[in-house]
């Protein structure tokens, strides 16, 4: 019983850390300068999820135990910041090596999933040239991803069709499963993540 | 003989007045409307600016800046824009998924507009700006039935 109060207030602390960082920081919201992006240490448990990937295949978050995971949450039509995260995690993927994307793993986690089905994701993944083997494009139900956005303490509120209002994060996940290093903004740094992914990687 | 010249005369008016409706509506819907600027500012504005000029907030921050109307859409046609809107490139979303083909039309347009500000525009571009506020005309509306491309996009 003890632990799961533990686990409540952990997850009620994040939401509103982050919560609270994303009235500063939100995508798409309109005609916004960017707001440089923050950095902050955490290390707070991720609860498991099921969604569907780019495939239309299942996708059990809980597979990825093991690997460092970099969860970035973003929508296909975002005209604001979304690109931008996407863009880096691209160049994080270039960056690591072969022996690294055996035990790292990306995932962007769609807030628009009325637009974002598997063939748009699939498009999306192609246009950015993300290679598959290790990163994932995710969408689902909308209670299924309302349970992930709020384990991620990522607020999202929908604008109109294709037009979505999120906190921008780029979170890093550790072997355990455990949420370590959480980036809040339009473009995080590609050095910064990763210094922290190969930080992660190198723990036992 | 008669009741003929009487039918041509009335076939000639009839014509005229439908001439005459089609040229109001045309020119009605050459300037800038307020569904052009929603779309733009909702979809467009953070990168490429007010006026087009690819001096939007955001632009600053993208890996390549992005392009002034007024240089590059000029040369390109109508179809070729409204793929670059349907489709994306670099790091601009695919905007088909979430609008549709009026919307996809109304950016164009703006785009169009914008492009042509402050500059001498050449005739065939007039012409050319007839021929979009033509497509975007709601011809279900005014005709009273729905338009083939409409239908199919739903």
């Amino acid at each position: 019983m003890s632990a799961l109060w533990v686990w409540g207030f952990c997850r009620i602390g994040l939401a509103f850390l982050l919560s609270f960082a994303s009235l500063a920081g939100a995508a798409s919201a309109p005609h916004s300068a960017l707001k440089p992006v923050e950095r902050r240490q955490v290390n707070l448990p991720t609860a498991d999820f099921s969604l569907t990937d780019q495939g239309g295949k299942i996708f059990q978050f809980k597979n990825l135990r093991g690997k460092v995971v970099v969860v970035a949450f973003a929508y296909t039509t975002c005209p604001d910041v979304c690109p931008l995260i996407t863009a880096a995690l691209r160049q994080v993927q270039s960056k690591l090596t072969v022996e690294e994307r055996k035990n790292i793993h990306l995932l962007t986690v769609t807030t628009d999933p009325e637009i974002d089905l598997p063939k748009v994701l699939t498009g999306y993944a192609k246009r950015y040239g993300a290679g598959l083997d290790n990163w994932s494009f995710l969408t689902g139900s909308e209670t299924a991803l309302k349970s992930v956005w709020q384990n991620f303490g990522v607020g999202v509120k929908r604008q109109g069709r294709g037009l979505v209002d999120h906190t921008p994060l780029t979170a890093i996940v550790d072997r355990h499963g455990m949420l370590r290093v959480a980036f809040i903004g339009s473009s995080p740094d590609v050095p910064a993540i990763l210094n922290d992914i190969r930080s992660l990687l190198a723990e036992r | 003989m008669h009741s003929f010249r009487v039918l041509r005369l009335c076939a000639v008016k009839r014509l005229s007045v439908h001439c005459g409706l089609v040229l109001i509506v045309l020119l009605a819907g050459c300037g800038r409307n307020e569904r052009m600027d929603t779309v733009y500012t909702q979809r467009c504005l953070n990168c490429h600016g007010v006026s087009g000029r690819g001096d939007g907030p955001m632009a600053a921050s993208l890996p390549v800046a992005p392009p002034d109307f007024r240089q590059t859409v000029e040369k390109k046609g109508n179809p070729q824009i409204r793929r670059l809107i349907a489709d994306g490139k670099g790091l601009m979303p695919a905007f088909e998924p979430a609008l549709s083909a009026s919307e996809i039309n109304d950016m164009l347009q703006m785009v169009r507009f914008l492009s042509r500000e402050g500059r001498q525009i050449s005739w065939w571009e007039k012409f050319d700006a007839l021929v979009v506020a033509h497509c975007s005309i709601p011809w279900e509306a005014v005709l009273g039935y729905d338009e083939p491309s409409a239908e199919k996009k739903l």
